[in-house]
This record gives C-alpha cells, structure tokens and sequence, in this order.
C-alpha cells in the first residue's frame, strides 16, 4: 500500500510514471484467477450447448435480448464513471471522484434491479435452476455473477470511505477497489455473450 | 479530470456500447424471425467481439495501457487463452456430439 495522500493536489491530468499497476497487485492476482475459473465454466457450458443445441437455442428463445444488452450498458457506463472516479481522485479532485464512485453505485444498482425483474420474469414463464440444462447454467452463471457485484458494492463503500476521509485517503486503495468493479463488468460481458448471443 | 480524458473515456464507452448494440444485429442476422437457429460464424464473431470488449476495458478503464510490460502482457495472454478455451470447447462439442 502507498499509504496516506492527505495533502489536496492540483486538478491536473498528469499522467503516472511509466509501469504504474492501477491498484495492488494482489487484487490483479486474484482477478486474474477469477477470471480463469469463470473460463472453465464457460468453457464446459460451451462444450455441454454444443452437445444440446436445440434445446439450448429453444431455451434461450426465452431471454430478453434487449434487457441483456441494457444491463450490459448499465455496467460499461458504470465503468466509465469508475475511470473517471479513479482519474478524478488522482488529481485530488475529491469531490469530482465522489460523484462519479455514487454515478457507479447508481448504474450497479440498476443492473441488479434489472437482473432481478429479468429472474422474475423467467420464473413466471416456469423457468427455474432445474427447468433444463440451459437454465442451469443461466441462473449458476448470472447467480455467482450477481455475488461478485454485492462484492462489488462493497468496494465502492471502501472507495466512499476512503474519499471521506482525507486523513486515511489511499488512492491505490482506491484503484484497487476500482479494478475489482471492472471486474465484474469483465465477466458480465463474456457472460452475456455466451447466454444470449452465442448460436 | 480534463476534457480530453473524459472524452476519451467517453469515445472507448461509445465503441463497447456500438460492438454492444452490433450483437442484437448479428443475431437477427443469423434467425429466422423468433426461431433461433444454430449458427458457428455467429458464435465465433461474437466471441470474438466480446474478447475485444475485454481487452478495451482491460487497457482504457482498468489503465492497463499505463502498467508494467509484465501486466500488460499477462492480461493480453489471458484473453488469448479464454480465447482459445472457449473456441477450442465449442468446436470440441461440435466434434465430439
């Protein structure tokens, strides 16, 4: 950890030093074990879709497209307003950072509102973890991803915290906990590839 | 924050929504009306398309542009591997079944 920036700097973009890793590296450890497990999930639902592929195109039918793509709006934009938390933060441009981290918290929340209603909706229509083979995977897939991004709403509480007080103020806790969101907008974005556009 | 890197970041959304938005035309492309049908092109590009999204969000929103060779490359080499694992179980389901 870098430790304390409690001294405010000037708003300027100056960019970091050549080899600067955003964040711990740890966290860059863990997410790029994190994303080798979720490559062997998608690599044994790729393999199973390919041995029931009616069934998985009929069962697929049955997803909103429109509200996959919108929940992955939902995340890329919420990783825009990260970036700029992170960049805003780093020129000691608190406040600009804490409207973005909140512009983050926002869109999260309205991809989890959405995934939610999408859960219902299936449900309604009978759809559940045990309907079939296809919707096992959709609800184990979106089910664990959704657990990443409570994780991630954590994060952004740490980010708040830290932002709050200029006392204990670490911007690579920051971008730590920032690299950790962009995560789970990574795996949503090969998630929602695999479930609703793949054929 | 100045304009330029808010612009930029804003250019990099626009492209990850556009590839997005690409999707919904690349799938009606490959359908017949509400009848989904099996196709390989449409899930290798959209594969494809969905590494290339990784690696943007990797290099511009995680700054993986701005990091040490070593990350750089250690997350280049990762998509090419989800690459390879996730083409490589399709087409072994399509050969195996």
């Amino acid at each position: 950890m870098t430790g304390m920036a409690p001294a405010p700097q000037p708003e300027t973009d100056a960019p970091k030093p050549a080899g600067h890793i955003p964040g711990q590296p740890d966290m860059w450890v863990l997410v790029l074990f994190e994303a080798l497990v979720f490559t062997a999930y998608f690599a044994v639902y790729l393999f199973h879709r390919s041995a029931s592929s009616e069934l998985f195109l009929r069962s697929q039918a049955d997803l909103n497209p429109w509200l996959g793509t919108l929940d992955t709006v939902l995340l890329l934009t919420s990783s825009m307003f990260m970036l700029r938390c992170v960049q805003a933060a780093r020129a000691g441009a608190v406040r600009t950072a804490m409207t973005n981290v909140c512009l983050t918290a926002a869109l999260g929340v309205a991809f989890l509102a959405s995934k939610i209603t999408e859960w219902i909706l299936l449900t309604r229509d009978g759809h559940g973890f045990t309907s079939n083979e296809f919707f096992l995977y959709y609800f184990f897939l979106t089910g664990i991803h959704l657990l990443h991004l409570l994780i991630g709403f954590i994060t952004l509480g740490v980010i708040i915290y830290q932002l709050r007080n200029p006392k204990r103020r670490s911007q690579e806790i920051v971008e730590t906990c920032a690299t950790y969101w962009h995560t789970v907008d990574l795996l949503w974005i090969l998630i929602f590839s695999l479930l609703y556009v793949v054929r | 924050m100045n304009a330029l890197t808010k612009r930029r970041s804003l250019i990099v959304l626009l492209v990850l929504v556009a590839i997005t938005l690409g999707y919904l035309a690349l799938d009606s492309a490959a359908d017949n009306g509400s009848a989904y049908r099996a196709s390989t092109a449409v899930t290798v590009i959209a594969i494809c398309l969905a590494l290339i999204k990784v690696r943007l969000i990797f290099r511009e929103f995680m700054q993986v542009k701005n990091a040490p060779t070593v990350l750089r490359r250690l997350t280049d080499l990762w998509v090419l591997l989800i690459g390879a694992t996730l083409l490589g179980s399709y087409f072994l389901g399509l050969a195996v079944h």
